[in-house]
């Protein structure tokens, strides 16, 4: 007799996954409109570029796109992206979301996947990185950064804006 | 320390030894091939090498169909169409490369235009991409060091849309890789010199970076341990045939760690210095990995002190005292092998101008080697490197 995964648990973790794609999508949006690092990191990026964040084979998926300076959320699934970033499963995606471990570990364990170029992926993996510091705990950074940044107090401040903004913005690209 | 989950595969049949090359025939029909079509450049069929290759299939019931000799330094995607034309054109049923890097890396993208009836590269590029089964593959490497015979990834640059493209797929892997010295032999002191530290380059980086695992770092102390017991023989006497033979092995150990640990902040600069300075891949490796192993001190300096006894370093003293042993004994290499060969040592001596230093550091952050440097790479952390290299 097969073991089978128990459907609670599944869709648990599944909407752990899809939860924080769209924290990590509205983080991404707050954070391009206002952090001068990511508009630096944004500006060398084309216009237009989409990239997809997403979970094999079926899982949750969301796109973002650059418009302009800012980055902003097109909505679930992948709408014709240029690049995809795919987490091989539920497990493999809750790490890196939860703070467990960087998102450069999720690559380096093989754990996510590129389709697309790789010279792209390393600026979106920044600007995910710039991002996460907005969204993450201060406690957790040692465990996802190679480098903890240091918070100055601007960025500390847009921080307590991106936690006091969150739910809602969340709440709002459900039905997106 | 066991790393939280890791992956490793290698999929090559090696093929290694006095006379290897006798087995080509044998091997394609073992895959059920009987017309090759050989990828090669102008320097590897100028030094005679590939009449060797036509001249084991004396004999046989397997046949050249075509030769392809015309691989650029950095080949292209225009090239590799090329190839892939003349397969069909030729009615070929399978690849052998046989040369250093670019030749290996167009015949593993002109299999995947083949196998998959497109030439638009660019929908390939990232990992896992290619679901057919490809076109069996041989490869035979005409220098020691780039471990493209048994790594599953392939670069070249796009003609068209002016980007590096990198594949990375389990089925790129060649179906075997035949090491024969003599297809190493007429390779000249300098060049023997630079491509046997890009494979101790291949070897050190994929030991103490980020996807280190058992299984690779067995590979990598096997791959120093031959190139560094035999690169200093093959420089002072090249027709040595079981220096060679050695040597050609330990670039194929360190390319199976490095193929399945990747490699870090050395190799993200040599790429950058490649493409933005023309510095050839094996030089930039062996100018940068002292400078590489330093950056690395704080973060892994007790994984590069592991490698002391390999590389000839003192295991005396604290962890730290034995990294920086190391660093040192890849110096004193660095300099021994200038005195045999002409190596240079630092990038102004392989033609980088300080000018171009923005431009690499910006290269060197958006290259994938980046990712698995123990360290964080940044514009500053590039360019301080390349400032003390040069």
């Amino acid at each position: 007799m097969t073991a089978q995964k128990s459907p609670i648990s599944y869709q648990v973790k599944k909407t752990v996954v899809e939860t924080s794609l769209l924290a990590l999508a509205a983080a991404f949006e707050i954070v391009s409109r206002h952090a001068p690092e990511m508009k630096a990191e944004l500006a060398d990026w084309e216009d237009g570029r989409i990239f997809s964040l997403g979970v094999l084979p079926n899982g949750p998926a969301i796109s973002l796109q650059k418009k302009g300076s800012e980055i902003h959320y097109l909505g679930k699934g992948y709408h014709n992206p240029k690049l995809k970033i795919l987490f091989k499963n539920l497990d493999a995606a809750i790490l890196p979301f939860t703070g467990q471990i960087g998102s450069h570990i999720a690559f380096v364990q093989r754990r996510a996947i590129l389709h697309g170029n790789v010279g792209e992926a390393m600026q979106i993996s920044r600007a995910m990185a710039i991002v996460q510091s907005y969204l993450m705990p201060g406690l957790v950074f040692s465990k996802i950064f190679k480098r903890p940044p240091k918070l100055t107090p601007a960025q500390l401040f847009l921080k307590a804006r991106v936690m006091a903004t969150i739910g809602p913005a969340i709440f709002m690209k459900i039905w997106k | 320390m066991i790393p939280q989950y890791y992956e490793f595969s290698c999929q090559v049949k090696i093929v290694s030894g006095l006379k290897a090359l006798q087995n080509l025939p044998y091997e394609m029909d073992l895959l059920g091939a009987h017309r090759a079509l050989i990828v090669t450049d102008q320097g590897v069929a100028g030094a005679g090498l590939i009449k060797l290759v036509e001249s084991v299939f004396t004999g046989s019931n397997c046949e050249i169909g075509a030769i392809f000799d015309q691989t650029p330094p950095d080949s292209s995607s225009k090239v590799v169409n090329q190839v892939a034309k003349l397969f069909s054109n030729e009615r070929c049923d399978c690849f052998v490369a046989v040369g250093g890097g670019s030749s290996i890396d167009t015949a593993k993208c002109a299999n995947m235009v083949v196998t998959e009836g497109t030439d638009d590269l660019l929908k390939f590029q990232g990992a896992e991409r290619l679901k057919k089964p490809m076109k069996p593959f041989i490869a035979i490497p005409t220098t020691a060091g780039t471990g493209s015979e048994v790594t599953m990834v392939a670069v070249i640059y796009d003609d068209v849309n002016h980007l590096k493209l990198a594949f990375t797929s389990i089925r790129l892997y060649p179906n075997v890789a035949i090491l024969d010295p003599k297809m190493t032999l007429t390779m000249p002191p300098k060049i023997t010199a630079a491509t046997a530290m890009d494979a101790l380059t291949h070897a050190v980086e994929g030991y103490y970076c980020l996807q280190k695992n058992p299984v690779s770092d067995a590979f990598a102390i096997g791959g120093i341990k031959l190139i560094l017991e035999n690169v200093e023989q093959c420089i002072k006497n090249g027709q040595d045939e079981n220096a060679r033979l050695a040597l050609a092995n330990g670039a194929l150990l360190a390319g199976i760690s490095f193929a399945n640990s990747m490699v870090g902040i050395v190799h993200s600069i040599a790429h950058a210095c490649g493409g933005v300075a023309r510095v050839p891949h094996g030089l930039a490796n062996s100018i940068l990995l002292p400078w590489g192993m330093e950056n690395n001190l704080e973060k892994a300096g007790a994984v590069i002190a592991e490698l002391a006894p390999y590389l000839g370093a003192s295991t005396k003293g604290s962890s730290l005292d034995q990294a920086k042993a190391c660093i040192q004994a890849v110096r004193d290499l660095q300099k021994r092998l200038k005195d045999l060969s002409g190596l240079p040592t630092t990038l102004s001596e392989a033609g980088v101008k300080k000018e171009q230093f923005e431009a690499i550091a910006k290269a060197a952050v958006n290259d994938g080697s980046a990712t698995y440097n123990p360290e964080d790479v940044t514009i500053e952390v590039v360019m301080g490197i390349l400032n003390k290299a040069f």
